[in-house]
């Protein structure tokens, strides 16, 4: 029988003809209650399946419960699974209508057929309703001593939910002790399984509160444990493998025997059909041999043909999982991978998502043997109908050009591109010129030529133009017509891009949402005044890199420039764009304009100092993701943190996802209506998850100089870098200028205001324990010492202890420019850090801290969010009893921090 | 956590949910709506298969005409959950017979939450084996045996069966005809320059097993993979024989291969399950699938894999069924010129069937005239290609097909037509692109009877592609 007509609709749950129906089904389903008729049980199953499939599609059926139940008699079991499946969606709903049903489920759990006894028992456990836990305890106790494995198997899992719905029933029931014992002795695999998944979700979490099951947790992974599953891995299911892989991985084991001995008996692992334990096999493999660097690299040279197999083998998503992996790997040792690169050629028909991977991967494999046929294949993409594809490539070629020492094959190709004339290409292209000619300045001859030819009216983005520009006033010399096309430009400084404004306005919305979203429900935030400042940060790069080129340009021709140096300089200084009713200036461009032409007031030679000094040629390109993360990444191989490349703390942990609370909004988004409040929350879940992935470093960005532009010893170059996207100059520019810190901070200590947080106007007189009653102080060795390793040993033993969330003083967050400055603060207070990172807004912590006089350490994880100027800690303690004051000092220590 | 779903949902194109399964309370009562604005009813829909919304991670896949999406609210483990649904589809599928989409879901809705139960528990997998589920998730048959005459018998049969180590295939299975059918499917990856140079080719192939054999056979399989021989001319001191010898790359088992026997005695002993199944999994290498089924042990020989760890693939010794020969001609701004000729490098006693040629043409194509040698070509606008199809290919013939093309000029276009790449369609019957051959397939049981073996080789194109 098919769900009613009303799916083809809507799922709107709300809907009147449903209700009719709803009552309709209730008065059937209470005739054939009390019937002993023959075939009462056809007709009972066809009103239970439409039951049903108003529940799947949202109908609210609760309204049936009772007659349900009462219909529930039967020995039917097909009509028993619909009835419990109704059950469990409807009981937490429902708590005082679920007592019903407890009777007839616990009869059930006693029924001679092993089948029912476990359908009953899970249906129980699925009830979820807090004050029916107390019927729980029995059943599932005979059930995990039942002699039929399926209910033991079921049985198992109800203690998990137990766990979850009251955890301290499941504990005083002795519950997980007698799991231990059933997941060491079951004959059957799957209960073992079962047990496994089981306790590692009980103890972990219980860990935190008590020590025996952080003791337990860790006997988990001891060597006669671990052995004693290892050696029954044949006999287990292959979902049951992943997950005993997923434990042996974290084994620490005891000597390299120990090592070699889990190989040999995992290595055939490695050839299973299933591509969940095979990623989970060399996850084993990887971690067991991180400390032997020979080892490392043969596991490297061992898991290398399955994983290619996995990835040409199934779906397009499952390759693409294992594809991410192998992203990873291969980020991690290209070198190992450079004689596989054919395997990474994209099929026409690949999804773009597979594409883009391999792409990253070719650029990562590529090495003086296979340059050029990795080149030529990355220029046949550049046609490619998928224009982000075609995008990436280039940008790809470009990658490599700058890995390889031999470029002069790849600068043919690039300058091959800007002739293809296809605006995208181009673009792509001249911002790569652009990168190239500042890390080989000896090129120059070659490209410009090629540049000097392109028309500018064919380069539209922002990107591609200033790059252009760049190139027009640095090697002006040797194009001719460089001062005129310049000259040009300048005529036309008002117009350009007035045709874009609304495009970038609409793009930058999203940006703007998400700076909203950092100073979290400020209703009407000044948003137009933020639409300007994106507007001027999109402008403004094309805008102040003209006036620098013209300014190059003047020294190296003066004659041939003169009238357009003076012409920008008139416009920068007049600059403004009229957008509506209101005149924004671009400030950026209206300074840079005066601090140019006073300069030049000033002294011409000096000018030319300032603005054309000697280069040196950048060696290096910064590196966007730090190694720490990368490290954290790997820790988590095997999860989704690979595929999202980030660690798990980014997407998993809520302060990480910002004040942006997924489940709240999803209450209000009316289904189906196209109201703005459905928009709205839309927009923020995208700018939210923008944020995140500018917050990790973007992949995109490392195309393009870093911000900072450490590596780069030219001093204006970097704030007029046009290679930095228009969305990190915008978060730069927002948060980490030290110039503009200032007024963030100030806004969001207005916007703290808004909100009545009503921050204590000295730091320092925040949190005080003076008030309570007191163990005697907390005394730190100030000059504590820890190793790494340990720190990261102990972080993963110990539990919380004590986690905190708090707002930053004003000053303490204008002075979070960089970790380093919290770091030397810290220490002042005998807090030392052994580990931080991370990008503004956000930035991560790791601090240990001794007792003066025993060796009980402290270990800090603090997450600092500089725009919302909130403060994240988590503290674990080897003495839990004191962690409360030592946060108190940390926080002291914290609240102390301001601009020095 | 190797948590694998919080929640299931199946959901038709347009976004209506077929099936909702709730696993675990972490994750939000009404993540469909999430899934439906943030992805479906936006861009992103098929730019990346796993997507973060708030929280959550959504992973979906497009089967058929149903998205099926998962929900999680730990960090998962994306392979495994990936698999899962794909065994998920494949456990449904032989259960409907076959179909899997809206319709048949729509259909069977009680029967598929009767298996989401029994298949992931509080988001733990569990039992995905079609084998054994059938033996308790009888959607035709519940009434017989619980409803009119409640019998003990098959249940605790078949619990044992849910959960225990070796219950993959019943005992006392009789077949009057005792046979076993072998197919060898290959399917040839090709990416071809425009200049005619091979980029990049492999083979991925597969032996399929078909076993209607009574009671527990014990079965033994030998090819011609190169390290096979030379393993098994050792033991038998004497030199391989010349002739063809394949090189296998890499191999991969299913679970219930012994493999700790395969690793000492180069023989991979196992328990088919009864029907069909996938034996063997090749990439110009050979994968092993091995089965939880009937009693037959398997003894071939397969290459040793420590010795795999420094060998690559090899993308040579492939016999690529056909040449493709194309030459393009723009002549002028409105009218193209496109030849081709297609080589067919098999035996001349051989055929291939269902060839078809897809040639991309501008999308401003107006006009189209064709002359063909063999078969039948048209152009298809919905596509932007020229079609040319032969039902029946000889070996060692060359058939050409030269086309016409007027396109409508347009003013605008200044651009040069990127050019995809052209692809081809085939099977070819007993013919193998890595010239893998069986060279025997025996079965032993102890009541002796005699066994009738089928062997079939076919190869497929898989993505053959030639730029142009």
């Amino acid at each position: 029988m098919a769900p009613p007509a009303q799916s083809q609709r809507s799922a709107s749950p709300s809907q009147p003809s449903g209700k009719g129906e709803v009552s309709d089904l209730k008065s059937q389903l209470r005739q054939l209650a009390g019937s002993r008729a023959p075939g009462v049980d056809d007709s009972k199953r066809e009103l239970f399946k439409k039951v049903i499939s108003y529940m799947t599609i949202g109908v609210d059926v609760s309204s049936v419960f009772g007659e349900m139940v009462m219909c529930s008699a039967t020995s039917d079991i097909v009509l028993k699974k619909m009835c419990y499946l109704y059950v469990g969606n409807y009981a937490k709903v429902n708590p005082d209508l679920a007592l019903l049903t407890i009777n007839f489920l616990q009869r059930d759990c006693k029924d001679e057929d092993p089948i029912i006894r476990g359908l009953a028992l899970r249906s129980l456990c699925s009830l979820r309703v807090t004050n029916l836990v107390e019927y729980l305890v029995g059943p599932l106790g005979s059930g995990l001593k039942d002699n039929n494995s399926y209910v033991r198997m079921v049985a198992v899992i109800g203690v998990l939910k137990l766990y979850h719905i009251s955890a301290s029933t499941c504990i005083d029931a002795d519950f997980p002790l007698t799991l231990k014992h059933l997941m060491l002795n079951d004959p059957d695999t799957q209960v073992v399984a079962n047990c496994l998944s089981a306790l590692q979700e009980i103890w972990s979490s219980e860990a935190s509160m008590s020590e025996e099951a952080s003791r337990e947790r860790e006997a988990l992974l001891s060597k006669p444990i671990v052995y004693h599953l290892l050696n029954r891995i044949k006999e287990f299911s292959e979902w049951a493998q992943c997950l005993l892989l997923e434990l042996v991985a974290k084994y620490v084991p005891s000597d390299s025997n120990d090592i070699f001995d889990i190989m040999n008996l995992l290595e055939d692992r490695l050839q299973h059909a299933n591509g969940a334990v095979v990623l989970a096999t060399v996850k084993v493999f990887l971690h067991l041999t991180l400390s032997m660097t020979d080892v490392h690299q043969q596991v490297y040279e061992r898991i290398k043909a399955p994983l290619l197999t996995l990835v040409s083998s199934g779906s397009p998503e499952q390759s693409y999982a294992v594809l991410s992996h192998l992203h990873l790997l291969v980020m991690r040792a290209p070198f190992i991978f450079a004689s596989d690169y054919k395997h990474f050629y994209c099929q026409y028909n690949e999804p773009s998502y597979v594409k883009k991977l391999k792409l990253e991967m070719l650029t990562a494999v590529a090495n003086e043997s296979n340059t050029y046929e990795i080149v030529t294949e990355l220029c046949e993409y550049a046609a490619n109908v998928d224009i982000t594809i075609a995008r990436e490539s280039i940008r790809a070629v470009g990658k490599i050009a700058l890995q390889q020492y031999d470029v002069n094959a790849i600068v043919d190709r690039l300058l091959q591109f800007l002739e293809m004339e296809k605006d995208y290409v181009t673009a792509e292209a001249l911002v790569l010129v652009k990168d190239l000619l500042r890390k080989y300045p000896q090129w120059s001859h070659d490209c410009i030529a090629v540049v000097g030819s392109i028309s500018t009216q064919n380069v539209q983005e922002p990107k591609a133009k200033a790059a252009l520009i760049w190139m027009l006033g640095e090697y002006s010399q040797d194009m001719h017509d460089a001062p005129y096309i310049l000259e040009s430009l300048i005529e036309n400084w008002d117009e350009e891009h007035s045709a874009e404004v609304s495009t970038y306005l609409f793009w930058g919305y999203g940006f703007i949402m998400k700076i909203s979203s950092y100073k979290s429900k400020i209703g009407q935030f000044d948003i137009l005044n933020q639409q300007y400042w994106l507007i001027y940060t999109v402008f403004g790069q094309v805008r102040l890199q003209l006036l620098t080129a013209v300014m190059k340009c003047f020294f190296k021709r003066p004659p041939e420039t003169q009238n357009a140096l003076g012409a920008a300089l008139a416009a920068g200084l007049a600059d403004f764009h009229q957008v509506g009713f209101h005149n924004v200036g671009l400030q950026d461009v209206h300074d840079r304009a005066l601090f140019y032409y006073r300069l030049l007031q000033y002294n011409v030679s000096v000018a030319e100092n300032v603005v054309n000094p000697p280069k040196q040629a950048v060696s290096v390109f910064a590196d966007t993701q730090s190694s720490e993360i990368k490290d954290r990444i790997f820790d988590e191989f095997n999860s989704l943190s690979v595929v999202y490349q980030k660690p798990s703390y980014m997407f998993t942990d809520k302060e990480h996802r910002g004040p942006f609370e997924f489940s709240d909004e999803l209450g209000n988004v009316s289904i189906g209506a196209e109201s703005a409040d459905n928009v709205v929350p839309a927009n923020r879940v995208e700018a939210n998850d923008k944020d995140l992935l500018l917050s990790t470093s973007e992949k995109e960005e490392s195309r393009g100089p870093t911000h900072n532009g450490s590596a780069y010893s030219a001093p204006l170059y970097d704030s007029s870098s046009a290679s930095i996207s228009a969305a990190n100059s915008l978060s730069e520019l927002a948060i980490s200028n030290p110039t503009s810190a200032g007024n963030a901070s100030s806004s969001s200590l207005a916007i703290d205001d808004l909100l009545g947080l009503g921050l204590p106007a000295t730091p320092a007189a925040a949190p005080a324990p003076a008030s309570a009653p007191l163990p005697p102080p907390l005394k730190l060795n100030p000059k504590a010492v820890l190793d790494p390793g340990t720190f990261q040993q102990k972080w993963r033993q110990l539990g919380i202890s004590f986690s905190q969330e708090f707002s930053m003083s004003p000053q303490g967050v204008a002075a979070l420019t960089t970790p380093q400055a919290l770091l030397k603060h810290m220490q002042g207070h005998s807090i030392h850090c052994i580990a931080s990172g991370g990008q503004s807004p956000n930035f991560k912590f790791f601090f240990f801290a001794q007792k003066a006089e025993e060796s009980s350490n402290y270990l800090v994880e603090c997450v600092i969010n500089t725009s919302s100027a909130k403060a994240q800690i988590k503290i674990k303690a080897d003495d839990q009893s004191t962690s409360q004051a030592f946060s108190d000092i940390f926080q002291s220590a914290l609240s102390k921090f301001t601009v020095s | 956590m190797p948590v694998a779903a919080s929640a299931i949902y199946f959901l038709n194109l347009r976004g209506d949910v077929l099936i909702n399964r709730l696993y675990r309370d972490d994750v939000g009562g009404n993540m469909v709506d999430a899934f439906r604005t943030h992805i479906m009813q936006t861009k992103e829909l098929g730019t990346c298969p796993v997507r973060q919304i708030g929280g959550c991670s959504f992973f979906y896949m497009r089967i058929s005409n149903v998205y099926i999406v998962i929900v999680v609210s730990s960090n998962a483990n994306v392979a495994c959950a990936f698999k899962f649904v794909v065994e998920a589809v494949a456990l449904f599928k032989s259960y409907f017979g076959g179909a899997f989409d809206e319709d048949a879901i729509r259909n069977n809705f009680v029967l598929i939450y009767e298996l989401l139960d029994e298949i992931m528990d509080f988001g733990y997998p569990q039992n995905l084996s079609p084998e054994i589920l059938k033996l308790y998730i009888t959607q035709e048959g519940v009434r017989s045996p619980f409803s009119s005459k409640p019998t003990d018998k098959p249940v605790p049969n078949a619990t044992l069966q849910v959960t225990g180590a070796v219950g993959w295939r019943r005992e006392g299975l009789v077949y009057k005809k005792n046979e076993v059918f072998l197919d060898i499917v290959e399917s040839v990856n090709l990416l071809m320059s425009s200049k005619g140079s091979v980029l990049r080719c492999d083979v991925t192939g597969k032996i399929l097993m078909k076993c209607f054999l009574s009671g527990m056979p014990d079965l033994k399989l030998g090819l011609n993979d190169k390290i096979g021989l030379e393993k098994e001319s050792q033991l038998k001191s004497r030199p391989t024989k010349s002739g063809k010898t394949i090189e296998l790359d890499d191999v991969t088992f299913h679970q219930c291969v012994n493999l700790t026997r395969f690793n000492s005695e180069k023989t991979v002993s196992f328990v088919p399950p009864d029907g069909e199944f996938e034996l063997m999994n090749s990439r110009k290498y050979y994968t092993v699938l091995y089965f939880l089924g009937g009693c037959i042990s398997f003894n071939f020989l397969v290459p040793d894999c420590l010795s795999e760890r420094f060998r690559y693939r090899i993308t040579e010794g492939v016999n690529l069924p056909f040449r493709v020969l194309p030459t393009i001609k723009e002549l002028g701004r409105t009218r193209m010129e496109v030849n081709v000729k297609v080589k067919s490098v098999f035996g001349a006693k051989m055929f291939a069937l269902g060839v078809v040629i897809k040639i991309p043409v501008p999308k401003q194509t107006a006009k189209t005239s064709f002359q063909v040698t063999s078969g039948r070509a048209k152009y298809n606008p919905a596509i932007d290609c020229l079609v040319w199809k032969i039902r029946k290919f000889p070996g060692q013939t060359e058939p050409t097909m030269s086309a016409e093309i007027e396109l409508i000029s347009t003013m605008a276009e200044k651009k040069s037509w990127t050019r995809p790449p052209i692809q081809m369609e085939f099977q070819v019957p007993m013919f193998t692109a890595s010239g893998l051959r069986v060279r025997f397939l025996k079965v032993w049981e102890k009541s002796g009877y005699n066994t009738v073996e089928w062997v079939r080789y076919i190869t497929k194109a898989g993505s053959y592609e030639i730029r142009c």
